[in-house]
C-alpha cells in the first residue's frame, strides 16, 4: 500500500496569519497554524481528551483547546498549561513556491 | 534649601527651579493636569520593617487588602473576541476575565463550583466557547450560567443560584480590565479619582502593548514598589542628575504622581548630595543633548540660544511621530519627556508620557512574603484609527536573569537592573536591623507613606467598603 509522504497545501487555501486550517490525511487531522513565526502543523486531536484544536483557537504560538484550554506550543508540539501534560505531534513544513508542504 | 525652623514639616523643597518652572519655561505649554500640585503632610513616622518581612502582616493583606480593592488584570485587547480569556493571579487567587458578548467583559473566580478545581490554568490569554471543569466534567457558559452537570440526577439541591460560577466585580477604564473579588467594594470611579480627567490628555485607551516583561523580584512586593515611587534615588542608583527636585503629588487615598524633567536638570538641587557631580563642572547643554544617542538619533548641536530640552523634544517628536504614525507636533517637552508616573493603590502605576510610556503592576508572588512579581508594560500610542495590536505574550525573567537580555527594552535594560538591584539587600537588611523601621522624606518620599496608611485602612476596616 502506497504511504502518503507529504501533503500540499495550496497557497489559495492557507490560512491568513492567527488562523489555522484543518486538514485530512489517510484519516488523520492535522492542523496547519500560520503564526508571526511561520507555518506549523501539528495533531488536531487534544491529548487529553480529544478535542478537535481546531475549533479552539490559535494566540501566538500557543494553540488553545475549546474543551479545557489545555494549550500546546505549535512550534513543537509540547503541552503547556494542564489538564493538557502529553505533547500532540508536530509535523514539518517547509514552503515550495507559495504552497505549504507538510512532511508526514 | 533644609528644613529648618521656619518651615513646617513638608514644606521644604529642593533648591533651585521646580518642574513648575521648567514646564513653564517649555515651548509648547503642557495639559493643564500637569500643572497641578497636591501636597499634605501626611506624618514623619517610621514605617515597621514587619510591615515587609511578617508572616503574619502579609496574610492579613491576603485576607484583607487584595481580596478587596481594585486591580488590574489585563488589557482589553487580550480579551478581543468572544470566548477569549485571561487569567490572573494575585496570591492564592485566580480569576478568569472573559469577553462573553461583543462588549461584554466579565469577571469569575477561577473555581469550580461542585469541589473546587480552579477550571482554567496557567495564567495568561487563552479561549474557551466554554467552561469545562477538567475534573467531573461540569461546565458553564461563558457568561457563568450553568451548561452542564454531567450525572444531574444526583445534585437536586444545584440551582443556577448557588452553583453559577462565582461572578467578581469587572470595570474598565483606560484600555484595562480592572477586577475587584469584594461585591461590595465602591466603584472603580471613586478609585481612580483624578486619573479620567488628567488622563483625557493622555489616553490610555488608544495605546497598544509593544512589550510586556514580567520578572521575580527578591522582596516584598511593597518594597518592590516603592523602588519606582520616587525620584530621590536617581542619583545613587542611576548616576543620573535629574530627579532631585521631582515633583510629587498625592491627589487621594488611591492616587499619587510625580514628574521629573528630563532633558534638563537642577544642580541646585543636588547641593549637598555627596561630591561635585554634575556641579563642579556642570553639564552642559550639548552634553544633556547627547541623551538622544539612546535613541539611535544624531545630534547635531546646538545653535545659539538652543536649550537641549527642547532639541530633543523636537528630534523625539518626529522620530517617534513617523515610527507611530501619530502626529506629535502639538506634545508639550513634558508629555513628549518626563517621567509622569500616577500610582493607582495598591500595586498599579500608569505613565503618560511618549518615550517613558510604562505600565507597571507589583504583586505577591503566590503566597511569599519575600518575593514578588513585576508585570512591566509598554504602551505605544496607536495610529488614528489603528486597532490595538494583539499583545505580545510577556517575556519572562527569573530572579537571577538581567533585563538587557530583553532586547526590545533597549537603554532601559540596564536601567531597570539598576533599579530591582537593590532589592535582596533591602529585603535582607530588614531582617537584620535593629532599629525597628524605615525612615521616609516629608516629601519625596510621601507617596510610599500614603500606600501605607490607605492599607492600614483595608487591614483595620476588614468588613466594611474602602
Amino acid at each position: 500500500m502506497e504511504t502518503v509522504q507529504e501533503y500540499r497545501v495550496q497557497a489559495a487555501d492557507l490560512p491568513p496569519r492567527g488562523k489555522t486550517l484543518c486538514v485530512e490525511v489517510a484519516g488523520t487531522e492535522i492542523l496547519l497554524c500560520h503564526t508571526a513565526e511561520g507555518f506549523f502543523a501539528v495533531d488536531n486531536l487534544c491529548t487529553h481528551a480529544a478535542a478537535r484544536l481546531c475549533e479552539g483557537k490559535l494566540k501566538g504560538h500557543r494553540i488553545l483547546c475549546p474543551l479545557h484550554s489545555g494549550a500546546f506550543d505549535v512550534r513543537d508540539g509540547s503541552a503547556l498549561t494542564r489538564p493538557a501534560t502529553v505533547a500532540i505531534k508536530s509535523y514539518p513544513v517547509h514552503a515550495e513556491g507559495e504552497d505549504i508542504i507538510i512532511a508526514l | 534649601m533644609t528644613e529648618d525652623a521656619s518651615t513646617r514639616p513638608g514644606e521644604a523643597r529642593a533648591s533651585g527651579p521646580s518642574v513648575a518652572d521648567t514646564l513653564a519655561s517649555d515651548g509648547i505649554p503642557p495639559p493643564p493636569p500637569l500643572l497641578e500640585n497636591c501636597y499634605t503632610f501626611l506624618g514623619d513616622k517610621d514605617i515597621g520593617f514587619g510591615r515587609y518581612t511578617s508572616p503574619e502582616f502579609f496574610r492579613r493583606e491576603l485576607e484583607s487588602l487584595w481580596p478587596r480593592t481594585w486591580q488590574w488584570a489585563c488589557r482589553e485587547e487580550h480579551v478581543p473576541e468572544e470566548g477569549d480569556t485571561y487569567v490572573y493571579y494575585i496570591g492564592p487567587y485566580s480569576v478568569i476575565v472573559v469577553r462573553s458578548g461583543e462588549d461584554v467583559i466579565e469577571a469569575f473566580l477561577n473555581t469550580c463550583t461542585h469541589r473546587g478545581t480552579r477550571l482554567l490554568a496557567g495564567e495568561g490569554s487563552g479561549y474557551s466557547p466554554a467552561f469545562t471543569c477538567p475534573f467531573h466534567g461540569w461546565s458553564w457558559e461563558i457568561n457563568g450560567t450553568i451548561r452542564n452537570i454531567p450525572g444531574r440526577w444526583d445534585f437536586p439541591h444545584v440551582k443556577n443560584e448557588t452553583h453559577d460560577l462565582q461572578r467578581v466585580l469587572c470595570e474598565r477604564w483606560g484600555g484595562f480590565v480592572f477586577i475587584n473579588m469584594d461585591l461590595h467594594a465602591r466603584p472603580l470611579a471613586d478609585y481612580l479619582g483624578v486619573m479620567p480627567e488628567h488622563f483625557r490628555h493622555f489616553p490610555l485607551e488608544r495605546r497598544g502593548v509593544k512589550l510586556h516583561v514580567q520578572k521575580k523580584l527578591p522582596a516584598n512586593w511593597k518594597a518592590a514598589q516603592e523602588a519606582f515611587l520616587e525620584a530621590y534615588h536617581n542619583f545613587e542608583t542611576h548616576d543620573s542628575p535629574n530627579g532631585g527636585n521631582t515633583q510629587y503629588d498625592v491627589f487621594s487615598k488611591y492616587v499619587s504622581r510625580f514628574i521629573h524633567n528630563i532633558g534638563n536638570y537642577s544642580p541646585e538641587s543636588l547641593e549637598d548630595y555627596a561630591g561635585d557631580k554634575f556641579r563642579q563642572p556642570l553639564l552642559t547643554e550639548e552634553e544633556l543633548l547627547a541623551f538622544l544617542g539612546v535613541y539611535g538619533i544624531e545630534v547635531d548641536g546646538l545653535q545659539p540660544g538652543e536649550r537641549a530640552r527642547g532639541v530633543i523634544a523636537e528630534k523625539l517628536r518626529s522620530h517617534f511621530g513617523e515610527a507611530l504614525g501619530v502626529d506629535l507636533s502639538q506634545v508639550s517637552e513634558s508629555v513628549m519627556l518626563d517621567s509622569i508616573e500616577y500610582h493607582l493603590f495598591p500595586n498599579m502605576f500608569f505613565f503618560a508620557g511618549i518615550t517613558v510610556p510604562m505600565v507597571y503592576r507589583f504583586r505577591p508572588d503566590g503566597t511569599d512574603v519575600d518575593n514578588s512579581i513585576f508585570d512591566l508594560l509598554l504602551l505605544e500610542p496607536l495610529a488614528e484609527g489603528a486597532e490595538p495590536p494583539e499583545p505580545p505574550e510577556p517575556v519572562l525573567l527569573d530572579v537571577e536573569q538581567s533585563y538587557t537580555e530583553v532586547e526590545a527594552l533597549g537603554w532601559l535594560g540596564a536601567i531597570y537592573d539598576q533599579d530591582t538591584g537593590n532589592l535582596a539587600l533591602q529585603q535582607q537588611g530588614f531582617k537584620t536591623s535593629r532599629k525597628p523601621g524605615l525612615t521616609l522624606g516629608n516629601y519625596q518620599e510621601a507617596r510610599i507613606r500614603r500606600v501605607h496608611m490607605t492599607l492600614d485602612e483595608f487591614l483595620s476596616n476588614s468588613d466594611g467598603a474602602i
